[in-house]
Parts: structure tokens; C-alpha cells; sequence
């Protein structure tokens, strides 16, 4: 018996020793300090706990912490080190897509998720894409022409 | 096996089986549902066990591994258009990369999108235990809303999907909105003729009762029947469900679900030329 789940955090080996049943949303938030990872709604409805596990977006909310054992996990903290997360954060910027800034860790994992899988999105795949991500200030189209933006300046990255 | 605090991480099937005849616990397959509540519990985490993941024609059966999430079977060319309409509809890209078509019927929800089209297709469910295994039609497994006949020993492991005569289809989801929308009301048809006479009707009816409705002996009195013998029949016809259906009040009145109800049936006779 054990009670340690291993899995890699943002790159690195990790290991957490809370209940296997938790959200992974609170232990990233809660033990891993990654407060990145918003907390909206807790049911899966509006993304902002958004992250990245194996390659897939997921709502950390609806993640159970014994579900990622031996998984690949990350959040906007490790992601922000990359040069993809570069190109969106200038097309982000250059649009002005962001205001407040709740939604905005979770819609950059979800951007990610989405140009990991289709570098070069059409408008309404990109709407697609993001269609689990609430944002209640931007009205969704600067964040659609961000991520538009950054598929063409980065090319090549996704 | 991983044998948690709280909780088990199976590597095989037979490892899955045998720690759920030997303890309570709940089966965690996506988990989209059951985080929603997040109480403490030991979970049996199927997630990662690929003998679940498996998608295998066999003829014109497909068996579908209940772990399967909605993203895989999306991707997935034998899955049928049917169902992958009814499961593009379903939430967010991120809920369909951990929701399960298994979970979604387990949870056993009225409401579950892919349910929906399983019953009007005649899908049956392999239940397994370490005792053995029985093969149960979709529409018996469920005795009510989130109840079923699943054991406390037993796990979904197999759903078998008839694939003939699922391309002519009429499917309708009402919701509020175009992604995260819970179904209103959800509707799907099938209908197929062999020589000019009916021979099959399907209308399966979600999120209006305990569980998804379709009436057989309804379906029967358009078998063997032309298209011009169906339409005579067809107020009758119409009239049997007008009695039969009463929806639970909701989110949005009975009234209203019995008439979208009523209309959706009616158009798809209509797109069938009846």
C-alpha cells in the first residue's frame, strides 16, 4: 500500500501524498502552490482550471489526483516557459484579449491544446476550441484573433 | 496494481475484477461526473487500462471498450456518424478528452447523449464480473435515473453496437446553447426500408423521464409497411406517442419538452417522406 501518486509536474517528477479521490485542481493549487490554475466553477462548465494532461486538455476540477499517476501534467506555470506560450502571450497582448485576466491561464491551455493538434485553425475551429472556456469580459472575438495571430506568427512552433 | 490509501490503480482487466469483488468501491472512468461531487472515495481508477480502450469491428458488430473517452471515438472511422453526432454535441473539447461513453452510461443519466443513440441502434452491454459474464440489451440495464443492474461486483466491459442501418438517421439535440448545453430534449430516429417496406423504425426520446423512452410496440405498427401505408397510419400513429409521452418538468416545463417532442417525431417522418 502506498500513499504517494507520482507523476510529472510541468517537466519535472513529482509526487503527492494527498487523498488519491482530491481534485487535482485544489492539490495543484493547494499543495503545489500553482495558483495559475483558477477556480471558477468546480463542475466543469467554465475552463479556467484548465491544464494539460498527456497532451489533452482537461478541467483540473473534474480530475481526480490518483487519475494522473504516471501522467504528464501541466499548467499555465510550465507552460509559460515555452516559446509557443511567447507567441500567444504577444497575440494576447496585440489584441488586447485579455481584461480582467481570470479566464486567461485556462484559455492559453486551451489555445495550446487546440494549435497542438491543428497548427493552422479556421475561425470557427478556433471558436471550437475555446467553446469551454468562459470569459465574461472580452466577448470572445480578441481572444479568437489572438490565437489566430499566433498560429501564423508561430509557425513551424506547433 | 497499485493498492492506494484510499483507492486502486489496476494494470489488467482480471486485476480490475478481482479488487471490485473484494471491496467497495467506485468505478472512476473519466471521472467528468463523478468530480462534480468530489467526496472522498475509494475509487477503482480505470482510466488507464487499455483492455477498456479498445475499439474492434467484428462484421457489422462494433464493440466498443467502455473506457473509450468521446475524443478517441471521435477520431475513430468505425464509429458510426450517428453516435459521433450525438457525442460532438456533448460539453466542452476538454470534457470529451476524459468523459467515457462508458461512464456516460453508467452514470445513468436520462439526459446522457450517447445513451441515446445506443438504445434506438439496439446496443447490448457486457457486464462482467470475476463469476463470469452476461450480455444485457441497453434498455434493460437501466431501471431508473442513475439506478441500474450493475452489481456491485461487476464492471461494463463491452459495448456491442449493431452497425446496419445506422447511415439514415435524424437526430436532434434542443439545448440552451451550442457547447456545455445539458440536453433538453434529445431525439433520435432511425428508419429503414428493404424492398419498398419498413423494415425497421427506431425513435428513442432523451431527457424527459427517469430514462430514455422508446416504445417497440409503437415502432411495430409502421413494420412492413410502404411508405404510403405508413403515411396512412401516421396520425394514428402519432396519437399513440401524443398519449404515451409524459415528460418530468425540468429546467423547462413538461409542456414544452412534449411539444418539441411531438414535433421532432413528426419531422422525422417527414424527412422519410411519410
Amino acid at each position: 500500500m502506498t500513499d504517494t501518486i507520482r507523476f510529472r509536474l510541468n517537466g519535472e517528477e513529482t509526487e503527492s501524498h494527498s487523498d488519491p479521490s482530491a481534485r487535482l485542481l485544489d492539490v495543484l493549487r493547494e499543495e503545489f502552490l500553482l495558483t495559475g490554475v483558477k477556480c471558477g466553477c468546480k463542475e466543469g462548465e467554465c475552463g479556467a482550471c484548465s491544464v494539460i494532461i498527456d497532451g489533452q486538455l482537461a478541467n483540473s476540477c473534474m480530475v481526480a489526483l490518483g487519475s494522473v499517476s504516471g501522467s504528464d501534467v501541466m499548467t499555465i506555470e510550465g507552460y509559460s516557459k515555452t516559446k509557443r506560450y511567447q507567441k500567444l502571450s504577444e497575440a494576447y497582448a496585440e489584441f488586447s484579449a485579455v481584461q480582467c485576466g481570470f479566464c486567461i491561464p485556462g484559455m492559453v491551455m486551451a489555445s495550446e491544446a487546440l494549435l497542438s493538434h491543428n497548427p493552422h485553425p479556421t475561425e470557427e475551429e478556433i471558436r471550437e476550441g475555446i467553446s469551454g472556456n468562459l470569459c465574461r469580459c472580452t466577448g470572445y472575438s480578441a481572444i479568437v484573433s489572438a490565437i489566430k495571430k499566433a498560429s501564423e506568427n508561430g509557425e513551424g512552433l506547433w | 496494481m497499485v493498492t492506494l490509501r484510499n483507492g486502486y490503480i489496476p494494470e489488467t482487466l482480471a486485476e480490475a475484477l478481482k479488487i471490485r469483488s473484494e471491496n467497495q468501491v467506485v468505478p472512476y472512468a473519466g471521472g467528468t461526473d463523478l468530480m462534480i461531487k468530489a467526496q472522498p472515495s475509494s475509487y477503482l481508477f480505470l482510466n488507464k487500462l487499455s483492455a477498456l480502450q479498445k475499439v474492434e469491428q467484428d462484421g457489422d458488430m462494433l464493440h466498443i471498450g467502455p473506457g473509450c473517452n468521446y475524443t478517441m471515438l471521435l477520431n475513430h472511422p468505425a464509429v458510426p456518424k450517428v453516435l459521433k453526432e450525438a457525442m460532438i454535441r456533448i460539453a466542452s473539447p476538454a470534457t470529451r478528452n476524459r468523459g467515457t461513453i462508458g461512464g456516460n452510461i453508467c452514470n445513468a443519466s436520462p439526459k446522457a447523449d450517447s445513451v441515446l443513440i445506443l438504445y434506438a441502434s439496439d446496443a447490448e452491454l457486457k457486464l462482467s464480473s470475476i463469476a463470469g459474464e452476461r450480455i444485457v440489451p441497453i434498455e434493460e440495464f437501466f431501471t431508473g435515473r442513475g439506478k441500474t443492474i450493475l452489481r456491485e461486483d461487476e464492471l461494463l466491459t463491452d459495448i456491442r453496437l449493431p452497425l446496419k442501418g445506422l447511415d439514415d438517421y435524424y437526430y436532434y439535440k434542443v439545448g440552451a446553447r451550442r457547447a456545455m448545453a445539458i440536453s433538453r430534449v434529445a431525439f433520435v430516429g432511425l428508419l429503414n426500408t428493404e424492398n419498398g417496406k419498413i423494415s425497421r423504425v427506431a425513435a428513442a426520446f432523451g431527457a424527459i423521464s427517469d430514462t430514455v423512452l422508446r416504445f417497440r410496440e409503437f415502432e411495430a405498427m409502421l413494420l412492413g409497411k410502404t411508405l404510403a401505408e405508413a403515411t396512412a397510419l401516421k396520425p394514428a400513429f402519432l396519437a399513440k406517442y401524443q398519449e404515451a409521452i409524459v415528460p418530468i418538468r425540468g429546467r423547462v416545463s413538461a409542456e414544452y419538452r412534449k411539444q418539441v417532442c411531438m414535433n421532432l417525431l413528426a419531422d422525422f417522418l417527414n424527412s422519410n417522406g411519410i
